[in-house]
């Protein structure tokens, strides 16, 4: 009788091991299976952002590379206004040329209405309200967005 | 959870970056620059680079410097001082305060601050491609009770929680890892487009705490610039 009670009891608790070894490994089975889960999100993210950066990252280094040449740009065409000179003409046209055909073209501003987005005013000047009457420097826009604002005068409203 | 930005509200200039991977990232505006002016043209809703642009056109209409004013009396000698040198109506609000009038309608610093800062919030929102509420703002290490609680309110207006108001030059040597040394005394030096600010720091036990400030508020880049100017004209 003892013995069976002993069996009974032993077999309990080996029963309550069990139990609890199991119940044990569910819970770290579902630690994992959440790990898991957060590291395939911050994956997607990180995938997500790096596309991203990636483009950004192209984006302004065009961008920067577009500004310095465009102020090579504006010394040669100050050059070609006070030197007559055929080779001098025919550079500055190839350099507009390259720079169109990347899809980089200026802003028209001369007697255009005043707008921020694509120009600076620098100076108030005779000449309509608020239309430009002098572009001091040229604007360029690269694929719709405004790469350097043209630098105007604006007329006061005087006439 | 998103990201919280931290903003340097300028003077002239003000500046937002968040922190990726402990190092600092400053966002870029949609204009492409780093930096976004601290100019405001209420009437047409224009802030930061869209506005610098057309001030010359609109004085009056253009407010910028608003932090000479925030949090400050109409009476104080730094806003009779500023309205000698501003094209735009300073007048006396509620309370005394110093507020801004633009086309008939007045409006309080924090209101003007608050447009900066919500541009600094859309920019950082496109450029993280997240919502974002929560901020860290800096200020100068003198600004009183007033001056802070202004700078919490326009954070507020603009849709953000502004976690903390950190002093300048603390957020300036946090930036070069000064948090780490031990029982030291640190100058910084803040030269920027508006005012030329000095802060002695004693940092010990990664608390900064602000033994003295000095400089002038009317020195600044832009005085540099003028000068250049002048001295072309002649």
């Amino acid at each position: 009788m003892k013995k069976r009670d002993d069996k009974k009891n032993q077999d309990k608790t080996a029963g309550k091991k069990v139990g609890s070894e199991k119940q044990s490994l569910q819970r770290e089975i579902d630690s994992l299976q959440s790990q898991l889960r957060c590291a395939l999100a911050d994956y997607r993210n990180i995938e997500a952002r790096i596309e991203k950066e990636v483009s950004l990252f192209k984006k302004d280094t065009v961008r920067s590379l577009i500004d310095k040449l465009l102020a090579v740009l504006d010394n040669l065409e100050r050059a070609e206004s006070h030197i007559d000179n055929k080779g001098l003409k025919m550079a500055v046209g190839q350099f507009k040329d390259v720079l169109a055909s990347e899809g980089i073209m200026p802003i028209k501003s001369d007697g255009e209405v005043f707008d921020p987005i694509k120009m600076d005013c620098m100076q108030i000047t005779q000449g309509p309200k608020d239309i430009v009457v002098e572009t001091v420097t040229k604007g360029y826009e690269y694929c719709g967005e405004v790469i350097r604002p043209a630098k105007v005068r604006v007329g006061q409203g005087n006439e | 959870m998103g990201k919280i930005i931290g903003i340097d509200l300028g003077t002239t200039n003000s500046c937002v970056a968040i922190l990726e991977s402990g190092k600092p990232k400053v966002i870029p505006t949609t204009e492409g620059r780093n930096l976004i002016p601290s100019v405001v043209e209420p009437v047409k809703g224009l802030v930061g680079d869209l506005a610098k642009r057309q001030m010359v056109l609109n004085p009056k209409n253009t407010v910028y410097s608003i932090k000479r004013l925030m949090g400050r009396r109409f009476d104080d000698a730094e806003v009779k001082k500023t309205i000698k040198m501003v094209p735009y109506k300073v007048v006396k609000g509620k309370d005394g305060m110093a507020c801004v009038e633009v086309d008939g309608k007045i409006y309080t610093p924090q209101e003007i601050s608050a447009k900066i800062l919500q541009k600094a919030k859309a920019d950082a929102e496109a450029f993280l491609g997240e919502k974002v509420t929560e901020a860290v703002i800096t200020v100068p290490a003198y600004f009183d009770d007033s001056q802070r609680q202004a700078t919490k309110q326009a954070g507020e207006i603009a849709g953000l929680e502004v976690k903390r108001i950190i002093n300048e030059p603390t957020a300036a040597s946090l930036a070069y890892g000064l948090d780490k040394k031990k029982n030291e005394k640190i100058a910084v030096y803040d030269l920027g487009g508006g005012t030329f600010d000095i802060s002695v720091l004693e940092i010990g036990e990664g608390v900064f705490e602000v033994k003295a400030t000095n400089g002038d508020t009317f020195l600044g880049g832009d005085d540099f610039d003028q000068k250049i100017v002048e001295c072309l004209l002649e």
